[in-house]
């Protein structure tokens, strides 16, 4: 774990004096779990006026091995009078907030990422998206997927986003 | 080396007796170009690839022993060119600024306040460091004690003393210093009221000592009243310097940003002089050139077509120092004019720079305008032919299927029929083969389609 914490603060360091717009950090308390507010930046009519939350989980191997990373969902609050945020619409991304991308994989996976980047590569991700549905099968596997994102055989065949 | 090799190397972070450089607390901000990209450490025994790329041995170590797809296939971490060998020698200068780089002596929980350059750390914790937790001399004792506080005659000083005062146990290597400033039973007067309180309470008392004298929170606007706490709050609410204080403040952040200003436009005057002053002088000496340049060739004419008479050579002599004398004006005209004119091309030059940015900042818009359209038409395209490929992929199963079915009947009937059987002969091998392309590119898509 020393090697991942260690890493994970520095970058909470770089990260709390700078940031990408539209990326904000809701929670990084301690080295396990981190949650992001990203939004679309461009006139996206799908996406627009709307903030999604990020979920992180890093492993002991981070960032030798990849983060799991899914959107989740969380209702309006009145006392801190944040919006809801909902799970984006994207044709890669499932309602329960599991995100099929190639750079989450272990395979697409680089200890060269970081959760700038990772937020970045998915804000691209929607600002690129013009189809406004969910992926193929999305109601049968998020009623039957018990599995993490981890577990789960993705099979990137789409290079178009 | 090959990467098998680079694997076998030691990798040395166990080894007790080093520092771990990571661990290190780098008090200072480092270059982002210092940083091993992976572990965000400025780079500790840096190694490089073929892509020239640099990361720390243990890290790229790492890197490559987890790669998904086995050694064999791996490839740059930052861009992903595929890898054969590593490469031990990097740029000195690279090792040089990663060592120059201060860090906190690792001891500095136990009190030493150094702060060296990295390169130096494991020298200073070896030798110099006299807060280095050493183990203690004595066999039954385990545990450690800082090196300078180790006694000459190699005496345990864990060994437990009852504080006199206190009655707390005491470490033999703290004792002295516990009894001159730690011991929570010494006692001391607040300098304020007088009041004799325990040393450990001093400072909650002076926070909450209604005796102690402060200033007025105005005192910087200039309220000179000093008073006791207890009186302060009073003060506070009537002083007329607290109110305006708000005021103050707005006035002195836009003092500060006028001074920053005054200061902007006194170095641009500077600079502006400065070019005045050039322009002058060379003006000065090409008018100079210009009047020599006159005033000889007067004379040089005249000799041409004059007699060379004494009277001639005073009568020549007389002009010339007419001429000399008149330059003097047309010289002032001259850089009058000449101003001018550098004025007015100064200006043609402005106006000019600013219709290229103009024409820049719309030829831009234009490009991104037109890329936008062609990305559009692009997706289109790509949808429509996805469809295209579809329907023929539809259209050609039966066709394939009835082709296989008359290449069965074809070598039972044999090659009677010519043109017939060939185009069945044909056609049925190279539709089996697609056939099993397509399977095999079925069987891979077990998991969750996308």
């Amino acid at each position: 774990m020393m090697f991942a914490s260690k890493r994970l603060a520095k970058e909470l360091a770089k990260m709390q004096e700078h940031l990408p717009p539209g990326i904000s950090i809701f929670k990084a308390e301690n080295l396990e779990e981190w949650q992001m507010d990203i939004k679309v930046l461009d006139d996206n009519p799908i996406y627009r006026n709307e903030t999604y939350r990020l979920k992180f989980t890093f492993g002991s191997r981070y960032p030798i091995e990849p983060p799991e990373v899914q959107f989740i969902d969380v209702p309006a609050t009145e006392s801190a009078q944040e919006s809801r945020r909902p799970i984006p619409i994207h044709p890669h991304i499932y309602s329960n907030g599991i995100i099929c991308l190639d750079l989450l994989g272990s395979a697409g996976w680089s200890p060269v990422q970081k959760v700038e980047s990772v937020c970045m590569s998915i804000q691209s991700m929607l600002t690129a998206n013009h189809k406004n549905e969910r992926p193929p099968g999305d109601s049968e596997f998020v009623t039957y997927n018990r599995r993490r994102p981890r577990d789960i055989n993705f099979l990137y065949d789409d290079d178009n986003v | 080396m090959k990467l098998d090799q680079f694997l076998a190397m030691d990798v040395g972070s166990e080894d007790d007796r080093f520092l771990d450089l990571r661990a290190l607390e780098y008090i200072s901000d480092y270059d982002d170009h210092l940083m091993c990209p992976i572990c965000h450490c400025p780079f500790i025994r840096p190694v490089r690839l073929e892509c020239d790329h640099v990361f720390c041995q243990t890290c790229l170590n790492s890197a490559i022993r987890s790669f998904a797809t086995g050694r064999d296939g791996f490839t740059c971490p930052t861009c992903r060119t595929p890898t054969r060998d590593v490469y031990l020698n990097v740029p000195r200068l690279l090792t040089n600024m990663c060592d120059e780089i201060p860090v906190r002596c690792p001891f500095s929980s136990e009190g030493c306040k150094e702060v060296v350059p990295r390169g130096h750390i494991q020298s200073h914790a070896d030798k110099y460091c006299g807060y280095k937790l050493m183990d203690c001399p004595s066999a039954s004792c385990d545990l450690r004690t800082r090196k300078k506080d180790l006694s000459p005659e190699d005496k345990c000083m864990h060994e437990l003393h009852k504080c006199l005062r206190c009655d707390e146990d005491i470490m033999e290597q703290d004792y002295e210093r516990h009894v001159q400033e730690l011991c929570p039973s010494l006692k001391t007067t607040c300098p304020d009221c007088q009041v004799t309180v325990f040393r450990k309470a001093l400072r909650e008392h002076i926070e909450a000592c209604p005796e102690a004298i402060h200033p007025c929170s105005a005192s910087k606007y200039g309220c000179p009243v000093k008073m006791k706490r207890a009186e302060l709050g009073t003060h506070e609410q009537s002083c007329p310097l607290i109110t305006i204080g708000p005021y103050f403040e707005a006035q002195n952040s836009r003092l500060d940003s006028m001074e920053l200003t005054v200061r902007h436009l006194q170095q641009r005057n500077e600079i502006f002089e400065d070019g005045l002053a050039s322009i002058r002088s060379t003006l000065v000496e090409s008018s100079r050139a210009f009047s020599a340049h006159n005033s000889s060739n007067t004379p040089t004419t005249d000799t041409n077509d004059t007699l060379d008479t004494p009277s001639e050579i005073n009568r020549r002599s007389t002009p010339r120092s007419t001429t000399t004398e008149d330059s003097t004006t047309p010289l002032s005209n001259a850089t009058t004019y000449l101003l001018s004119l550098h004025e007015s091309l100064r200006e043609e030059v402005a106006q000019l720079s600013h219709a290229i940015t103009d024409l820049d900042a719309r030829a831009s818009m234009a490009i991104m305008n037109e890329c936008l359209r062609l990305k559009e038409d692009m997706a289109h395209t790509n949808a429509a032919v996805n469809s295209v490929r579809m329907q023929v992929q539809w259209l050609m199963n039966p066709r394939l299927h009835q082709g296989q079915r008359a290449a069965g009947a074809d070598t039972s009937t044999g090659a009677q029929s010519g043109s017939a059987g060939r185009t069945g002969a044909g056609a049925g091998p190279s539709s089996t083969g697609l056939l099993r392309l397509r399977r095999l590119s079925d069987t891979g898509r077990e998991g969750t389609k996308l």
